[in-house]
């Protein structure tokens, strides 16, 4: 695989929470066009790793670097947020909006579109993951992939470079899974730059160019999807995916 | 002149003679009451998205100095106003510029009245607004900021309207506390509908059937002022239905889901 300039570096990533290091020394790069998926057992920190690295949580130490600027320092924070946007386990829908008022309201205000401009964005990314006939709807209105999808649109309209998921189907019932990883393997093809943290372990074999097994705070291994899920070199990432494969 | 014998033939003749006089009250009640739960409101809102800001380890020194110093300040305010009577507020405020020669003989009273409501409406408000921030789930604001928003982008568009709505019938409790309690502000000679009440008892002397009429007023204020905010609230929910716009095969195409269906996808 070539190895393009690296868009997101992240580098030597400490997080404490008070005396609970949950996060120790986390190196890793991620390239233009790079679908990453993490995995590894809950409570190894791959929620941490994303809300540190889009800044919902301070770093302890270490530094995000996004295309060779340190985020945290170099960076305006609402440009930072408008090019690596995150999608949630909970959808985190604004409540008080409708779909299409969800997609507009981070281009009118962080991005300064006028409406007519936002709602064109907005429409064409609602219409990319079949949410265009909802526009008018509200989240309370919408069943979970559905505001899952809508979720994604929003993150779209903010012409992102990067796309963080955290674990973007565990909240959804079985039969919504697939029209969420539907519309993520289409982005993946367009050659959006993804991390994804996910235990959708085909979806990872199948769409990911890398695949990063995270155990207690470390990158345990760090790999292409044929190496990790056929020949792991470690023990304990054997034993994740045997517990996790079984099911 | 021939005076009333009884109970009803008083309130007669004291509505018919100082009629104007409890509508007057009754005007400048609702005036600082609505006025004062207002700018109370509008305090509150700004204490609680100052008392929210985030610092982080990149924040100045000096700034971090600041937000402490100002939310010790904010402490003070709302513990202040909490835990005094307003009935001294008032005395204490009005007596307090006087002598400060802040205010003067020629200063309108009702501008002192409003600003007493006020601020004293502000300080609960403030913490009203904080219980109705803490409501909102906190990933509504996480969204917010991961698409960009600052702390100020967020409150004002994401997380207090959501709040607000939550705290809807604790703002309007204030208001009617407010239409009630405004008439402590008759020791400073507001012309409030209480103050309006006593000169129209005091003539005659007849403050049994003056008081009963003042009471059915304020009965009436503040039963029309909770069906107003009810319907206020029910309007805030916004519709329960929405039209589905167009399908894959024709765009022209529009169902409307009424309330209480929910579409699974
Ligand atoms: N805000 C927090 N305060 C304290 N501990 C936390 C906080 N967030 C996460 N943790 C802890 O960090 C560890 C890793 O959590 P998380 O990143 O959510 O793991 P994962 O997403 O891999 O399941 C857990 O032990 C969790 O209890
Ligand atoms: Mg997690």
């Amino acid at each position: 695989m070539p190895n393009p300039s690296p868009v997101l570096e992240v580098s030597h990533l400490r997080k404490r929470f008070g005396n609970h290091e949950v996060l120790s020394d986390i190196t890793f790069t991620v390239g233009e066009g790079d679908v990453t998926c993490i995995i590894g057992a809950s409570g190894s920190g791959k929620s941490t790793l994303l809300r540190c690295i889009n800044f919902l949580e301070e770093p302890t130490d270490g530094a995000i670097l996004f295309h060779g600027r340190d985020a945290e320092r170099e960076w305006n924070r609402a440009q930072y947020h408008a090019k690596v946007g995150m999608v949630f386990q909970s959808f985190n829908l604004f409540n008080n909006m409708t779909a299409l008022e969800n997609c507009n309201s981070g281009q009118m205000r962080v991005l300064r579109r006028d409406r007519k401009t936002a709602t064109e964005r907005s429409l064409l990314y609602l219409n990319k993951v079949g949410m265009g006939p909802y526009r008018n709807a509200r989240p309370a209105q919408l069943s979970g992939g559905q505001k899952q999808r809508v979720a994604i649109a929003r993150a779209l309209a903010m012409d992102p470079e990067v796309l963080l998921f955290d674990e973007p189907t565990s909240a959804l019932d079985p039969e919504m899974v697939g029209e969420v990883l539907e519309v993520m393997r289409s982005l993946a093809q367009g050659g959006l730059t993804m991390l994804i943290v996910t235990h959708e372990m085909s979806f990872a074999r199948d769409v990911c160019h890398r695949v990063i097994f995270m155990d207690q705070g470390l990158i345990a291994e760090d790999g292409v999807p044929e190496e990790i899920f056929t020949s792991p070199r470690q023990a304990r990432t054997r034993e994740f995916l045997s517990r996790v494969l079984q099911r | 002149m021939q005076l009333p014998t009884e109970f009803f033939g008083w309130v007669v003749f004291i509505l018919q003679k100082y009629g104007s006089l409890f509508l007057q009250g009754t005007g400048m009640t609702l005036l600082i009451s609505l006025t004062g739960t207002v700018i109370g409101f509008l305090i509150g809102l700004l204490v609680a998205i100052l008392r929210t800001v985030p610092t982080t380890r990149r924040t100045p020194l000096a700034a971090r100095g600041l937000k402490q110093a100002l939310n010790v300040l904010l402490s003070v305010y709302i513990e202040v106003f909490r835990g005094t009577p307003m009935i001294v507020q008032a005395m204490v405020i009005y007596y307090g510029a006087m002598m400060a020669k802040l205010i003067d003989r020629h200063t309108p009273i009702p501008v002192v009245a409003i600003f007493i409501v006020s601020i004293n409406t502000g300080a609960y408000m403030a913490e009203i607004i904080r219980g109705g921030i803490i409501s909102v789930d906190k990933g509504q604001k996480e969204a917010a900021h991961a698409i960009g928003m600052t702390h100020w982008q967020s409150m004002i568009n994401v997380v207090l309207p959501q709040a607000v709505r939550n705290i809807m019938p604790s703002i309007g409790n204030e208001f009617v506390v407010n239409i009630k309690d405004s008439s402590v502000l008759n020791v400073i000679a507001v012309s409030e509908l209480f103050f309006m009440s006593k000169s129209a008892a005091g003539t005659y002397a007849r403050y049994f059937e003056a008081f009963a009429i003042t009471a059915v007023i304020y009965l009436i204020l503040t039963f029309t002022v909770t069906r107003i905010l009810r319907l206020i609230e029910r309007k805030m929910d916004g519709s329960k239905s929405y039209t589905i716009l167009g399908s894959q095969t024709d765009s022209q195409s529009a169902i409307t889901i009424p309330a209480d269906s929910k579409e699974e996808g």
